[in-house]
């Protein structure tokens, strides 16, 4: 039963070997690997069952080594959350390659490389070792720069490459503080880092630590300062790639952030208070950068760093809703930032030229009228307008924030105050962009520069975009499953001893 | 041997960043190759806690943390997979702008 905290991850990666061996027959390969995918999903949405029915974390110790000297897999509810998120996101992402005509998802390795990039995200949501969770991040860093550089624009391998030099910085300082962390307190595994954290939190490396540990998720996650890698790279892969990497891929560093705060160092107001304020500026630079773009798919990897913003300020404010509401969104933005990614994936594989430039796609919206009617209602939901799920994640954080304002001096009400009003000056500037991509695609005539540019008769596949718009239209009006969901992930993570007990089996820890 | 482990790491670190900051794309590249020095060079040094002897430090009869050497095992592992690849993306990159200034590779600005 423990071995299934492990089969998210396990399946994708047998998954990309045996695609591998695929190679030579490609029909096969995209079946086998989607086949895969779907397995993994349905792991992963049974070991959110399982955890969410019994009250318990699914933990499994890797080769039966007991918990602080083997590497530790444990699902509890946030992970379990994170990683079903993905997976579902994931097969979406799998169903618009199978039906894209992007010549880089033709390629024999396409498919073993998306495999191998959800199994290090899962992996890295799902693990309790921190020195395990490098190794995934390591793996997703590479898999996504790979399928980067064998993109069909033509700018591909530039983009991965600031990307992985980034991305390396990052991975260098994640070591750091991993090796800062085991000088300290001679534990790599998460649960007894905590335990021990607990018990001395005055060790002289410790803030420096956190500091390492917080760089590398604000790269992971395109924080502000941090954030140049991320709208060139999710601009220049391919469509089902981009769709992946602008809506889960950021959320490794999202569950960074959620874990160092309520488990390693719950007692870190100063990493909170940095976390509302660069939550902030998210908000304000990702919105106005998106309002200024000349690409479709460019103004949603900068709206990217907006939502993202908001996501930090919920986990920054670490109130019980405020973190319920900051899962939730995590959840909701996943699904809408891969829709619109993959409408203006959609528009570019019609385009005469293949690029989601305004300049080339405008008027190509008449050909297309169906994507048309998901990108309106995708930009609804971006914007927070029930009855998309993107209101109710909205609605949450709001509430969480109005409820905590209640009663604080002026330096907290503050806190909360500011961010409230930019969630609300935010969906305006969301409306003003998502509307002027519409105008421009939709409403203004066709005008080639020369009569031979035509719109292509055909695309790529509508069906995973509509079907993510149907989930996002579900997930709007029957929203009260995974809110209640969400809000006892939040019960959860607000009491790190459970989830220590459960990793170390009832012991404080080892004795050097 | 603590200072000079520290200078050594320190200088290391600050010779990769001062080259991943250059102009040029290939001496970045070489920056992060010796970054990733400095930090396995960190990880080994880790091993040495109370009691416990780095691997290299040849004290009979000390006890020596074997965990810092395999996390600098699989860093030197991934490193060098990281590396190849930059160095492939670098060859891809010069071959279409015929240069290594970060000046001239500019396609992503439009």
């Amino acid at each position: 039963m423990t071995l299934l905290a492990i089969l998210p991850i396990v399946i994708p990666l047998t998954g990309a070997a045996i695609a591998m061996l695929l190679r030579r027959r490609f029909q096969l390969q995209a079946a086998w690997a989607f086949g895969a995918m779907l397995t993994a999903f349905v792991a992963s949405a049974y070991l959110l069952w399982v955890v969410w029915s019994t009250g318990q974390p699914v933990v499994y110790q890797m080769g039966r080594w007991p918990a602080p000297f083997g590497i530790t897999i444990a699902a509890d509810l946030l992970s379990a959350i994170m990683a079903a998120m993905v997976q579902f996101v994931f097969v979406f992402g799998f169903l618009y390659a199978l039906g894209a005509k992007d010549k880089a998802v033709r390629h024999s390795t396409f498919y073993p490389l998306f495999l191998c990039l959800v199994a290090g995200l899962t992996g890295g949501m799902l693990t309790g070792d921190i020195f395990n969770l490098f190794v995934m991040i390591e793996l997703v860093v590479i898999s996504g720069a790979v399928l980067t550089a064998m993109s069909d624009d033509r700018y591909g391998p530039e983009a991965a490459y600031k990307y992985f030099l980034i991305s390396s910085v990052a991975t260098f300082c994640l070591l750091f503080g991993i090796g800062s962390l085991y000088v300290s307190y001679g534990t790599l595994n998460m649960a007894d880092l905590a335990a021990r954290i607990a018990a001395d939190p005055n060790q002289t490396l410790l803030p420096v630590a956190i500091v390492l540990l917080s760089v590398t998720f604000m790269i992971k996650s395109a924080v502000v300062p941090f954030h140049f890698w991320q709208p060139d790279f999710h601009t220049a892969s391919p469509t089902p790639v981009s769709a992946m990497l602008s809506s889960v891929v950021v959320k490794i560093g999202v569950y960074g952030f959620l874990r160092l705060t309520t488990l390693l160092v719950p007692h870190a107001d100063w990493l909170r208070a940095l976390l509302i304020v660069l939550g902030v500026l998210g908000i304000i630079f990702g919105g106005l950068g998106a309002a200024g773009t000349h690409n479709a798919k460019r103004m949603f990897a900068y709206s990217t760093l907006a939502q993202i913003g908001f996501i930090h300020v919920g986990a920054g404010w670490g109130t019980p809703l405020s973190l319920a509401a900051a899962i939730l969104f995590t959840f909701n933005h996943a699904v809408i930032k891969s829709t619109m990614l993959m409408l203006s994936g959609y528009l570019a594989s019609r385009a005469p030229v293949k690029t989601a430039s305004f300049s080339v796609i405008r008027g190509t919206g008449k050909y297309a009228p169906l994507a048309g009617v998901l990108f309106f209602i995708g930009g609804m939901a971006l914007a927070g307008i029930p009855p998309t799920n993107g209101f109710v994640s909205k609605l949450a954080l709001f509430q969480s924030g109005v409820q905590a304002a209640q009663g604080g001096d002026f330096a907290a009400t503050t806190a909360y105050w500011v961010p409230l009003l930019l969630l609300g000056v935010s969906s305006i500037i969301t409306l003003v962009y998502v509307f002027r991509a519409v105008m421009k695609i939709w409403w203004e005539p066709f005008a080639p520069k020369s009569p031979e540019e035509k719109v292509k008769p055909y695309g790529d596949s509508l069906l995973a975009p509509g079907l993510l718009i149907a989930a996002c239209l579900a997930l709007g009006i029957w929203a009260q499953p995974l809110l209640q969901l969400t809000q006892d992930a939040s019960a959860w993570i607000r009491q790190p001893q459970a989830y220590v007990q459960a990793v170390l089996g009832g012991e404080t820890g080892w004795q050097r | 041997m603590e200072i000079l482990k520290a200078l050594a790491i320190g200088a290391l670190f600050g010779i990769g960043l001062y080259q991943l900051l250059r102009r040029n794309i290939i001496r970045s590249a070489i920056g992060l190759a010796i970054i990733s020095n400095a930090v396995n060079l960190f990880l080994l040094s880790v091993g040495a806690y109370d009691g416990v002897v780095e691997a290299y430090a040849k004290a009979t009869g000390q006890r020596s943390d074997a965990l810092p050497q395999a996390l600098i095992l699989t860093a030197i592992v991934i490193s060098l997979g990281g590396f190849a690849f930059v160095l492939s993306l670098l060859y891809v990159i010069s071959a279409r702008y015929r240069t290594g200034d970060n000046d001239e590779v500019k396609g992503l600005s439009h």
